[in-house]
């Protein structure tokens, strides 16, 4: 492999079908964000560029509904989901059993979607029957708080696995010196590891909000009454197939993520030059 | 936190009793690090474990009861839902393939012959499909992959077809390109972080003894790699049998997979049957993790200290 340093044209050829492979894997979501701003929709053989389907949007009553839980969702599990994360990563660093505890956090990534979501579904059916039949309590009734557990499941492993690489660069020799000199261990943490760690801290809660964003099936499953962006987008694409304004949702979902995602690149990027 | 305690400057230590059951040295705070342990088990591992249970409990009308019965089982095996499962391992078998195909080398070029530093840089673009809504990116593959999508458009206009192709969407084929544009970053990833532990002399010392590309692959890069492929193929395995959107979206009719099974058992009310599937699927899961343990210590992945 090393002869393509004699022959340029084959590594060349490597980086072309790399590149090849992200733009192909992000096509459909380009092509789609292209489509939201053309007047005339899939398929014309014009392009005019266009806003009126984003305003549109923004006039429904629904959709902004669907927006606002969708925003309110993904702040809760942003907090509920940060400070386990940050834990999560202290108790694997001083833990004796690594790998299983390992392999626990990570292990909601392995199961699908929609079977973790069922077994969830069923399990709180039966908390919130055994609630309300012994206590008169409405715990685990399918509401915002199942909705959040579900999402907190998805997004803990990434919020782990951030932080816990970001921890790893960190000396703790410098917590035994805040120690020694005084400091409670949360004051040791809070003044001395978490401005270090901070930029992993940063990005985890731009993942989670991506994924918590753009999270489809648990939420389906698992929500209350009401829409979240992604399961109104379904039914709607489900109803109606793909229409000006679904591509405008889809649109605005993919715009708001390159974006978010896009953002904590740059910044990462800018940091390790610096 | 309690306010008064940080006054008298940063460096005096806490005192009030309330700060002191939080966060002192024999507080409640010691307990705060197994939370998220405890959330795990409280809210993942039991309720997957108890799928076992609750798919031998017996149907009622709107519900189950305690009980214990293979019914659900045996509605399972002996109906069309089984060859409709083993279809669906085959189509997700076939997606494995074309990931590691198209995946895997990636993983190689960007360890044997990008610059170190730049090698993360290089994984991470392919974070950025991946981190955009599933849904969205699956609903997106039908203007591009119909009858007059984006893609027969451009086969037509080259010359290459003279008539749209049909196969790319509502068929078989079309489940596992959805299937190959979702999860192909995992073998990416799970590829790449094996291959960390590959020194990059390796694919020097392969070099001067002479063995060709093809040869070094086989026999060096792919079993140096093991862990990693098996951890990607587990994953993608798993994940084409059971997220029901691919086939909902792209496959025909006919499409069906574990999770349109489950979805389908839900809305029948028929509980039993839906655990039933998700125990199959965790047994499944489960078998594959460890005979990918036996045979190659998946842990290598995870424990950089084994490397």
């Amino acid at each position: 492999m090393m002869r393509e340093y004699g022959n340029p044209w084959a590594h060349r050829a490597k980086w072309l079908y790399l590149i090849f492979v992200v733009v192909a894997l992000m096509s459909p979501v380009l092509h789609t964000v292209t489509i939201s701003f053309n007047e005339h929709g899939f398929g014309a053989a014009d392009y005019d560029f266009t806003l009126v389907y984003y305003f549109d949007l923004f006039r429904n009553e629904e959709i902004l509904a669907a927006l606002g839980w969708t925003f309110w969702l993904a702040f809760v599990v942003v907090v509920v989901t940060l400070p386990m994360g940050i834990l999560s990563a202290k108790f694997y660093q001083t833990t004796r059993w690594k790998v299983p505890f390992l392999l626990l956090m990570l292990a909601p990534l392995f199961i699908p979607a929609d079977i973790m979501a069922a077994a969830l579904l069923v399990y709180f059916k039966t908390l919130s029957r055994f609630f309300s039949d012994t206590f008169g309590l409405e715990w685990f009734d399918l509401s915002m708080t199942t909705a959040v557990i579900g999402q907190v499941l998805w997004c803990l492993p990434y919020v782990f696995v951030v932080v816990l690489v970001t921890m790893a660069r960190y000396h703790a020799e410098q917590t035994e010196a805040a120690r020694i000199c005084g400091a409670t261990a949360w004051r040791a943490f809070w003044d001395v590891e978490f401005p270090q760690i901070k930029a992993g801290v940063f990005s985890a809660t731009a993942f989670t909000v991506i994924l918590s964003f753009n999270e489809y099936t648990r939420t389906n499953f698992l929500k209350g009454g009401f829409e979240t962006f992604p399961t109104y987008i379904v039914s709607y694409m489900l109803n109606t197939g793909m229409t000006p304004e679904t591509y405008a949702m889809s649109g605005l979902v993919s715009m708001t993520s390159i974006v978010i995602v896009g953002a904590v690149l740059l910044l990462a990027l800018r940091k390790e030059q610096a | 936190m309690s306010q008064p305690t940080t006054t008298g400057g940063r460096r005096q230590p806490a005192s009030s009793p309330l700060s002191d059951l939080l966060t002192g040295e024999r507080g409640l705070g010691r307990y705060a690090f197994y939370l998220p342990l405890a959330f795990l088990i409280a809210f993942f591992v039991v309720p997957m474990l108890l799928t076992l249970v609750w798919s031998v409990f017996e149907r009622t009308n709107f519900w189950m009861e305690p009980g214990f019965t293979f019914g659900a089982y045996a509605d399972f095996f002996g109906s069309a839902r089984f060859e409709n499962f083993l279809r669906a391992m085959k189509s997700s078998a076939i997606s494995v393939l074309v990931a590691f195909v198209l995946g895997f080398p990636i993983a190689v070029f960007v360890r044997s012959s990008v610059p170190e530093k730049a090698q993360h840089k290089a994984i991470l673009l392919f974070i950025l499909p991946f981190m955009i809504s599933e849904v969205i990116r699956i609903f997106a593959l039908r203007p591009i992959l119909g009858r007059h999508g984006v893609l027969n458009d451009a086969l037509i206009g080259s010359g290459l077809i003279d008539d749209p192709i049909s196969i790319f969407i509502y068929t078989p084929t079309g489940v596992v390109i959805g299937e190959v544009m979702s999860y192909l970053p995992f073998m990416v990833f799970c590829g790449f972080l094996a291959m960390e532990s590959v020194p990059r002399y390796i694919f020097e010392v392969c070099d001067d003894l002479g063995s060709d590309t093809l040869t070094t692959l086989r026999r060096v890069i792919v079993p140096l790699a093991a862990p990693g492929i098996l951890a990607a193929t587990i994953f993608i395995f798993i994940n084409g049998i059971g997220v029901f959107l691919i086939p909902d979206i792209l496959g025909g009719p006919g499409a069906v997979n574990a999770g349109t099974l489950v979805l389908n058992a839900i809305s029948a009310l028929d509980f039993p049957l839906a655990m039933a599937i998700a125990a199959i699927m965790l047994v499944i899961l489960m078998a594959l993790l460890l005979i990918g343990h036996w045979l190659f210590d998946l842990t290598k992945l995870l424990d950089p200290a084994k490397r």
